[in-house]
């Protein structure tokens, strides 16, 4: 075949493609919005991921530049008493050590209600703030701390005065903006259980280098925090800062050598790692829960695709005459189809930039919502917006771009082997239709087996503990292509006894009609129903099944009278603890009758984080009644005086390390490792990185500490909890208190709010189904407007044929709801036994939401209908087609 | 004015006393004329006339005196014709008074001192001149000891080495400047120090509490390893080191000061001050001390000297012109005759900018001349309040 005139390829594309577009603008537009809504459900998640990780950041880091490495203790806090034995290890290597102490804080409730859940929270960093002066590189130093204190004050004084008080806080500007603070305001606050008034002694100085402060921040010098907080001595972790210069890698590698523990003396005091290592901590602890957001906003990009398929076999259809013209004045068929897989990439290029476009205004309002979440699972996050970020973006535009590319290849073919026009008949264009693999009951057969054989599979263990059920994802792939195939097989059931019940209805006739031997196009646009309300309701069932199982959990583990901690501190990532004689005060109060002491230390154990938690068990056996996935073989583990190293374990943790009743798991401790037994593992929903219970003294004598996270207290019997509460609040007022009955309605709603994500995602993906069945119909009535032209001369109202296309789509999501519905019973079970189980290791008492999946069934009919009307009618306008 | 102003005390206080630490301190400088108190109105000892001084335990640190440095400077040669030169200088200031005992309570994170200190090399035969500051208060990486000399700061450290000899005293210095120059020295006095002053007391200005005890050792041998980047070397030289301990030394009307160290080839040495009054003349407190061999001290006044400026140089950085030639005519008090030094910079740009304590001085290595250009000695020179005036902000 000679090559073609260069110039072919865009005389095609503006006489022909583009001609087209500009013909239908409306649905053109459409179909590019529908993609666009894919594109942006996928890239907004992505952002809004990628903003929670990000948000773990490094406060400090905002001072000190990016340090070169960072000094934490094995377990828990770190005694400032290594710095000088690390200053003397680093001998004459020009390193900045920079000691910092974090702590939150929250501004008080003043009056007598208060509320659980998180509250803003302020993050209160602890510097040595003369040091300070030794990293700013180059800057004009100290001054741009003290220089805007006081006009009227000498910087020397000004900086004396703050040293000399405790109370002296540095704030952000914005927060100066936003509260309408200025040097020497006073500012209240409730630091680990206790209200304090700071004096704000100045405001954190711009850099133009680093990202403005954020509005939470606060900084304090380091000894100040560390007498706010009760942690005289501690500090949490030690940055170290090389100077620049050529030899600095030199020196980092010497500097790793000299900071090495010793390998003889003793347990380890340190531990040296890379920011890069912290963060990435940090983004392993929420790569599971990423993940599963990943993969759900990946189906709404898949139906969008669909849509493009469903879009461009429609448009060969429509063009079928005009290709057969070009074909018969000598444009070769390879020509065509590159024209076809050049229009394929063009909506993917097109609809791929208008959904970044939407995809960073979602993410904006994503970011939020991934944003409470980590908040309240994992750690303290300030995220409120996801920048933009490049590669995010190529990656999502190239997805929308590949697979236009891909889905346009079945109609490029198509278009392809149209005959010239001098042979072209009806009868041949409509030989050839898609989907018709779908019409093929024995591959749903063997789809579904091979989705029963999947679930058997363990799941994938990445490093840090994560887990990624890659087989249980697997199976539901060929569980959802299983029911896709069967459905077409049910709609033509349905066509067919339609026809045999012979209705009254002229309308539903003709429509069964059409559905007796379902088209391959019929066949994919109840497919991708069957997709959408599929995942849709298998969500509502595990959400449904959740909701359940923590309703019951919460009634049971909440039992107790009063729960108390530092106020505002009630999410897993607050680092607010009571001090011990405020604990010991509301312990003392006559009218308490039992009390447990929680701790809790965050740390890693084979290089995996999770929570050992110091509680007294027989309060917990007694009052929180838990579940047991394995109960303890006798009493000792609930006995302080029998329990020697006894541990229990909750299901998630024993999930995470592969740990059965019996095991012993080794602990890091500021004194060494320790090695505990695990004598029984119970449920628990509190948190995915799993939790080791450890009797309290043992707990605080191994940790060296005697802060509380909670107290929870069993009120005597005659007394009342309310007016222990009152009375505990007029005393403490920075407590917060609460009774159980309040708390298990609070964590009830805390635990919806992080489905929020969940839903929304869901929700897309059902209005883009829905449209995909819209423009199915479309299709589907265009190639017969012939035959509704004859029905409409046979006497036919146009209202009558709205009608029919209403019934055909009514039809179809019929068809595709009960597939749909079928399949998320088993997508249900998979996501609770299988996907939820072995990505956090919960198990959940399955629960189907009846009323919701009706709910939702009836709007998929109602939207369906309604669709194939307004299609029907639009139809019923169409011209006939000329003869040629 | 970005920077604040420099310390308007007495000779060598310039970088020490830089802003904030500074500043702090100036109040205390209403130490009334007439009688000698024994302390300051803020309880910091002034120092007495007729002192006894213990070593080593008067190497090392006074914390009941407000403020206190040791501060060398010196010349090095390396392998071939390589000349640097070097200044090492650990200032301690107190926050506040020690509250009747010598030792700061112990805390990591003390305020009670803070200590300042600056680094600096200058490579003479191409130009290149690097400096670093620092600052820390009282605690783990800071410290003066008190009854030796061991001062140390981050990294860096000066201490007296272990000795029974007093006359195999030594002192070992280890300074880096960012992450690619390091020296460590061994600095050999040789011969006691130089007690400058009357009765050892060296007075500031015509209020009697401005004054300090002085102790200096004019030219210590050095020895030691330099390294600039991956290439170390081994040094030779000869340093001056300083030890000066006051409460306050501040008078009222100066703006600065210019100050000298002059290591002649002859074997004698001459330290200089001039105090700079606000109207531009020289406060009669200024002096010029010649050292003889046995580092025994003769001081003249300002009417026994001459000290002309006579070029500048324009620093691009902080907008200072800093004398950048300077001709000193002494009487010479053995002699009668008077004697003229040409001190000139061996590199314009020696200026420590300020980043960190917020004061721009200019500290470095000079050439010494005779009136025939004949070359008969080398100097340290230091320039204060060019860049800006303590005056105005109190």
């Amino acid at each position: 075949m000679a090559p073609a005139p260069v110039g072919i390829s865009k005389i095609l594309w503006t006489r022909f493609t583009w001609r087209h577009w500009c013909q239908a603008p409306v649905s053109s537009f459409l179909l590019l919005l529908i993609l666009a809504l894919g594109v942006a459900t996928f890239f907004s998640i992505r952002l809004a991921n990628r903003a929670a990780v990000l948000s773990f950041q490094n406060f400090a880091g905002l001072i000190t530049s990016q340090s070169d490495g960072i000094i934490t203790a094995p377990a828990g806090a770190l005694s400032e008493s290594v710095l000088p034995e690390l200053r003397q290890r680093l001998g004459r290597s020009p390193v900045t050590l920079v000691p910092v102490l974090e702590a939150s804080a929250v501004a008080p409730t003043l009056d007598a209600h208060q509320t659980f859940g998180p509250r803003p929270t302020f993050q209160l960093l602890g510097l040595d703030l003369i040091s300070l002066a030794n990293l700013s590189r180059p800057s004009d130093g100290l001054q741009r701390w003290f220089a805007d204190s006081d006009p009227t004050q000498d910087s020397g004084k000004d900086f004396l005065s703050v040293l000399d008080r405790s109370d002296s806080v540095f704030i952000s500007p914005a927060l100066a903006r936003r509260d309408q603070l200025k040097t020497g305001s006073r500012l209240s606050l409730v630091i680990n259980a206790r209200p304090v008034e700071l004096r704000v002694a100045g405001l954190i100085p711009d850099d133009p280098r680093q990202p403005a402060a954020p509005v939470n921040l606060m900084i304090l010098d380091l000894p100040a925090l560390q007498h706010l907080t009760a942690r005289e001595g501690q500090l949490d972790r030690v940055e170290l800062v090389l100077p620049e210069g050529p030899q600095r890698a030199a020196q980092w590698a010497h500097l790793q050598q000299r900071l090495q523990p010793p390998g003889d003396a003793g347990p380890a005091r340190w531990r040296l790692s890379s920011p890069a290592e912290r963060r990435s901590a940090a983004s392993t602890m929420t790569q599971a829960f990423r993940l599963n957001l990943t993969i759900l906003s990946l189906l709404a990009l898949l139906v969008g695709l669909y849509l493009v398929f469903q879009g461009l076999e429609g448009a060969v259809v429509r063009r079928r005459n005009e290709i057969a013209v070009l074909r018969s004045i000598g444009v070769t068929s390879r020509q065509i189809q590159r024209m076809w897989l050049m229009e394929a990439a063009t909506i993917g290029l097109v609809g791929g930039l208008l959904g970044l476009g939407l995809g960073w205004l979602g993410a904006q309002g994503a970011v939020r919502m991934v944003g409470l979440t980590v908040n309240a699972l994992y750690y303290a996050t300030s995220v409120e917006t996801a920048p933009f970020d490049l590669p995010e973006a190529i990656l999502a535009l190239f997805l929308a771009v590949l697979a236009s590319i891909l889905a346009g290849v079945r109609p490029a073919r198509t278009a392809a082997n149209t005959p010239p026009a001098q042979i072209a008949s009806r009868a041949g264009a409509a030989s050839d239709p898609p989907g018709r693999f779908l019409g093929r009951p024995g591959i749903g057969g063997i789809l579904l087996i091979l989705g029963i054989g999947l679930t058997w599979f363990p799941p994938l263990h990445l490093a840090g503990g994560t887990r990624v059920p890659v087989a249980a994802y697997a199976a539901a792939l060929c569980w959802i292509f299983s029911a896709g195939i069967f459905s077409g097989s049910l709609l033509a059931g349905m066509g067919r006894l339609c026809q045999r019940l012979k209705p009254g209805s002229v309308t539903l006739r003709l429509a069964s009609s059409q559905l007796r031997s379902p088209s391959g196009r019929h066949r994919l646009a109840v497919a991708s129903l069957v997709c959408a309300v599929g995942m849709t309701a298998g969500m509502a069932i595990l959400v449904g099944s959740f909701d359940t199982t923590m309703r019951g959990w919460i009634a049971r583990t909440f039992q107790a009278d009063l729960y108390i901690s530092s106020d505002g501190a009630q999410t897993a990532s607050s680092d607010s603890r009571i001090p011990p004689e405020t604990w010991k005060a509301v312990a003392a109060h006559p009218a308490v009758e039992r009390v447990n002491l929680i701790q809790v230390m965050p740390l890693e154990i084979n290089g995996v984080s999770t929570l050992v938690v110091g509680n007294h068990m027989d309060f917990f056996r007694d009052y929180a009644h838990p579940a047991w996935v394995s109960a303890p073989a006798n009493d000792d583990v609930f006995r302080p005086d029998r329990n020697a190293a006894q541990v229990l374990v909750s299901e998630s943790f024993a999930a995470r390390f592969n740990v059965r009743r019996g095991d012993t798991v080794t602990v890091p401790t500021p004194g060494g490792p320790r090695t505990v037994t695990v004598a029984g593992i119970f449920s628990d929903y509190g948190n995915e990185r799993g939790s080791l219970l450890l009797e309290q003294e043992q707990f605080s004598k191994w940790f060296e500490t005697d802060l509380a996270v909670s107290l929870i207290l069993a009120v005597r019997p005659g007394q009342d909890p309310e007016t222990l509460r009152a009375e505990l609040r007029a005393a403490h007022p920075g407590l917060g208190i609460f009774t159980s009955s309040y708390l298990r309605g609070e964590a009830l709603r805390i635990f919806r709010q992080t489905f929020a994500v969940t839903y929304a995602l869901e929700l897309i993906g059902l209005v883009v189904a829905v449209a995909g069945l819209a423009f199915t119909l479309a299709s589907l009535l265009w190639e017969r407007r012939t035959d509704l032209n004859t029905l409409r001369a046979l006497g036919l109202r146009r209202g009558e044929l709205a009608g029919a296309a209403a019934w055909e789509g009514a039809l179809m999501a019929a068809a595709g709801t009960i597939a749909g519905l079928a399949v998320s019973l088993a997508l249900g079970w998979l996501l609770i036994y299988r996907i939820n189980l072995q990505t956090f290791g919960w198990t959940l008492q399955t629960d189907r939401p009846w009323g919701q999946l009706a709910a939702l069934s009836l709007l998929v009919l109602a939207s369906a209908t309604l669709t194939g009307g307004i299609v029907g009618r639009w139809a019923a306008r169409l011209p006939a087609e000329r003869e040629e | 004015m970005k920077h604040p102003p420099p310390p308007i005390t007495a000779q060598r206080t310039g970088p020490i006393l830089a802003g904030l630490v500074l500043a702090s301190w100036l109040f205390s400088l209403a130490a009334g004329a007439g009688e000698l108190p024994a302390t300051t109105a803020e309880g910091f000892a002034i120092p007495q006339p007729g002192r006894e001084f213990i070593f080593p335990r008067d190497h090392g640190s006074h914390p009941e005196f407000a403020v206190e440095w040791w501060y060398i400077t010196g010349h090095l040669t390396g392998s071939g014709d390589e000349r640097f030169g070097f200044q090492a200088t650990f200032f301690r200031r107190a926050l506040k008074t020690s509250g009747g005992t010598n030792l700061p309570p112990e805390s990591a994170f003390g305020h009670e001192q803070i200590y300042l200190a600056h680094m600096a090399l200058v490579n003479k035969s191409t130009g290149d001149f690097r400096y670093q500051e620092r600052l820390n208060r009282n605690g783990w990486d800071a410290a003066a000891a008190t009854d030796t000399l061991d001062v140390r700061n981050g990294n860096w450290y000066l201490r007296r080495m272990a000795t029974n000899a007093p006359d195999a005293e030594a002192f070992e210095l280890h300074a880096t400047i960012g992450a690619d120059i390091d020296f460590q020295l061994r600095l050999a006095p040789g011969k006691p120090p130089v007690i400058f002053g009357s009765n050892g007391v060296s007075r500031k200005a015509a209020e009697p509490s401005a004054a300090s005890h002085y102790l200096t050792f004019p030219r210590m041998a050095v020895s030691g390893t330099l390294a600039l980047g991956e290439v170390l070397r081994t040094v030779t030289g000869e340093a001056w080191m300083d030890h000066e301990i006051s409460s306050s030394q501040l008078g009222k009307d100066q703006v600065g000061w210019d100050w000298l160290s002059l290591q002649l080839l002859d074997g004698r040495n001459l330290m200089a001050y001039r105090m700079r009054r606000t109207d531009g003349t020289t406060d009669p407190y200024s002096t010029v001390a010649w050292v003889d061999l046995q580092n025994r001290a003769r001081h003249t006044g300002p009417d026994q000297f001459q000290w002309t400026i006579l070029k500048r140089w324009h620093s691009p950085k902080t907008g200072a012109d800093y004398p950048a030639l300077v001709r000193l005519e002494a009487v010479n008090p053995a002699t009668g005759r008077t004697e003229q030094f040409l001190v000139e910079p061996e590199v314009a740009d020696q200026e420590l900018a300020g980043a960190t304590g917020g004061v721009a001085y200019w500290e470095g290595a000079c050439t010494v001349r005779d009136g025939q250009q004949k070359l008969i000695g080398r100097a340290y020179m230091e320039l204060t309040g060019y860049a800006a005036s303590l005056r105005g902000k109190f």
